[in-house]
């Protein structure tokens, strides 16, 4: 399905890399842009690093979660210079597909992603619409999942979607237990592990996930919902600094 | 060195534990006030132990001396010899701290007093007792049978030195313990408060169905059961007691702020599995 279908990949890594890896392995022809933070990244090989946004893609794919301000542009781009009827499949775990909406000239091609890192190696993809999504988009998102071998399950467009929003709370309770001495880091993910089979300690999975990404989507329900419900453990917010836990 | 292992209870956690000290060669003296609870418990270990041969998972041989080191009592008195006392009635301060305060009359100084509360204060346990130090808290998971894991939980007062002993008690067990302070809802009730509360607020903002959020959570987290498979599973008004008991320990810390939903089902009385009808409904 995916055979000859080309891709365009904007955004962050990790997320950028495995998507484009997955992309790669369906068959899909890769185009990516790491944004100017994550620079540094490396592309797997056969994927085709472009400077700006390849025209006659059949998809593109806005990956960023931390950087709001770098995620607007390279959604603009995509917006002005990707043919008009192409489907932008923007991640929407820390901004709602709707606000996005509102950045772009045509928002009836643009369809939130539940896109966080290390979520791939699961069988479903998240889906959000905005109101402005029409038909043939959201059917070409579905489509895509297809694709790349996934499910999908379209859910209503809101912060954190299902999955982020729960592993995010779990990971920043498991930090605030860690910050108050309850037990030690390797004891809370053995604990959540055996006691209610987790498939991983939340620690760890903060850590799979990345700190800067957990951080950003805890923020981003903390200033939604402006309850203190979403407030930030802050040995999350210490360790999304430096990408790792305090004292390591 | 500990040889005799005291349990308090013989209802589900004691009962099961007992099976497992006396597989760990303990001598076990299991106390119950009701002559009906133990023989009802002495019937469902010989019965757990029978499927254990069937099963190959034991000889008929050490299933036969594990139920012969297993000692039915109804005489409290009869537990004054355990070096070790692992407390396992109902879940309720005033019960337990009654017990504490006659097991602290009848054990020798040096024994070991351990609660299997998941939820209430070692702490507040341990103060009937005259020897605080030597309290400390185990909290086995049900079925304690095939649970690996016990939180080992260290009161305000409870010594290095016990809480070491408690530790190598479960490992002797052969269960994994983790050593976590006398906080509510120790670890695992309240790093799990969140897969609840948040599955019941997507499911109140219309976010997904009670299905849609199951499925997610399973097939894109790799989760083994959904959040509401298991309220169902666990109990609504359990898990329902669970995070009222943790948010008022924490003083109504929003992060555990219970969800109209939980105390709508226990209402109507829609309780999960046990009453066929809780988010899904059981034939």
């Amino acid at each position: 399905m995916a055979k000859g279908k080309q891709v365009c990949i904007l955004g962050e890594s990790p997320l950028v890399v495995e998507y484009a890896s997955l992309c790669l392995n369906k068959g899909f022809k890769v185009h990516a842009r790491l944004n100017v933070s994550s620079k540094s990244a490396k592309l797997p090989k056969g994927i085709k690093r472009v400077p700006k946004p390849t025209r006659s893609t059949d998809i593109a794919l806005e990956l960023t979660n931390i950087s709001i301000k770098e995620k607007k542009k390279n959604l603009i781009e995509l917006d002005r210079i990707v043919r008009p009827k192409v489907p932008i499949l923007s991640s929407c775990v820390t901004v709602t597909a709707a606000e996005q909406s509102g950045w772009i000239t045509r928002p009836a091609r643009l369809i939130g992603l539940g896109a966080l890192p290390s979520l791939l190696e699961g069988t479903l993809i998240e889906l959000a619409t905005s109101d402005a999504t029409d038909k043939p988009s959201i059917a070409a998102a579905k489509e895509f999942t297809k694709a790349v071998g996934k499910n999908c399950a379209l859910v209503r467009d809101s912060v954190g979607l299902v999955l982020p929003r729960i592993v995010c709370m779990l990971a920043n309770e498991a930090c605030f237990a860690l910050m108050e001495g309850v037990a030690a880091k390797r004891d809370i993910d053995t604990a959540m592990k055996l006691g209610t089979n987790y498939p991983f300690g939340p620690i760890e999975w903060a850590e799979r996930i990345g700190l800067r990404q957990v951080f950003a989507v805890m923020a981003a329900l903390h200033q939604e919902f402006g309850e203190d419900r979403y407030r930030v453990a802050p040995l999350l917010r210490q360790g999304a600094l430096q990408n790792v836990f305090p004292g390591g | 060195m500990i040889k005799s292992v005291g349990i308090v209870g013989a209802g589900t956690m004691g009962n099961g534990i007992a099976q497992v000290a006396a597989r760990a060669g303990f001598d076990v003296v299991l106390y119950d006030i009701s002559t009906e609870v133990l023989k009802d418990a002495m019937a469902r270990i010989k019965e757990d132990f029978r499927r254990g041969v069937e099963k190959g998972k034991i000889t008929a041989t050490e299933a036969t001396e594990a139920f012969s080191a297993i000692h039915p009592r109804r005489n409290f008195g009869d537990m004054g010899n355990a070096d070790f006392i692992i407390e396992a009635v109902a879940e309720d301060l005033n019960v337990k701290k009654e017990i504490f305060k006659k097991l602290d009359a009848i054990v020798a100084p040096e024994a070991i007093l351990t609660s299997n509360t998941s939820s209430l204060s070692i702490s507040a346990i341990a103060s009937l007792t005259k020897t605080p130090e030597s309290v400390v808290g185990m909290h086995f998971f049900n079925p304690p049978a095939l649970m690996k894991l016990v939180e080992v939980v260290r009161g305000r007062q409870t010594s290095d030195e016990t809480t070491k002993t408690a530790c190598d008690l479960a490992l002797r067990m052969k269960k994994i313990p983790v050593v976590c302070k006398d906080t509510p809802g120790f670890i695992v009730n309240r790093v799990a408060r969140p897969f609840y509360g948040e599955a019941l607020r997507l499911l109140a903002e219309g976010v997904a169905t009670v299905e849609e959020i199951d499925m997610i959570v399973k097939m894109e987290g790799g989760f083994k059961m959904g959040p509401f498979e298991l309220m169902d599973l666990i109990g609504i008004d359990v898990n329902y007691a669970v995070t009222k008991s943790v948010y008022e320990q924490f003083f109504h810390e929003p992060r555990f702020r219970p969800h109209p939903i939980q105390r709508q089902m226990v209402e109507a009385g829609t309780l999960g599995r046990k009453t066929k009808k809780g988010f899904y409904t059981y034939k």
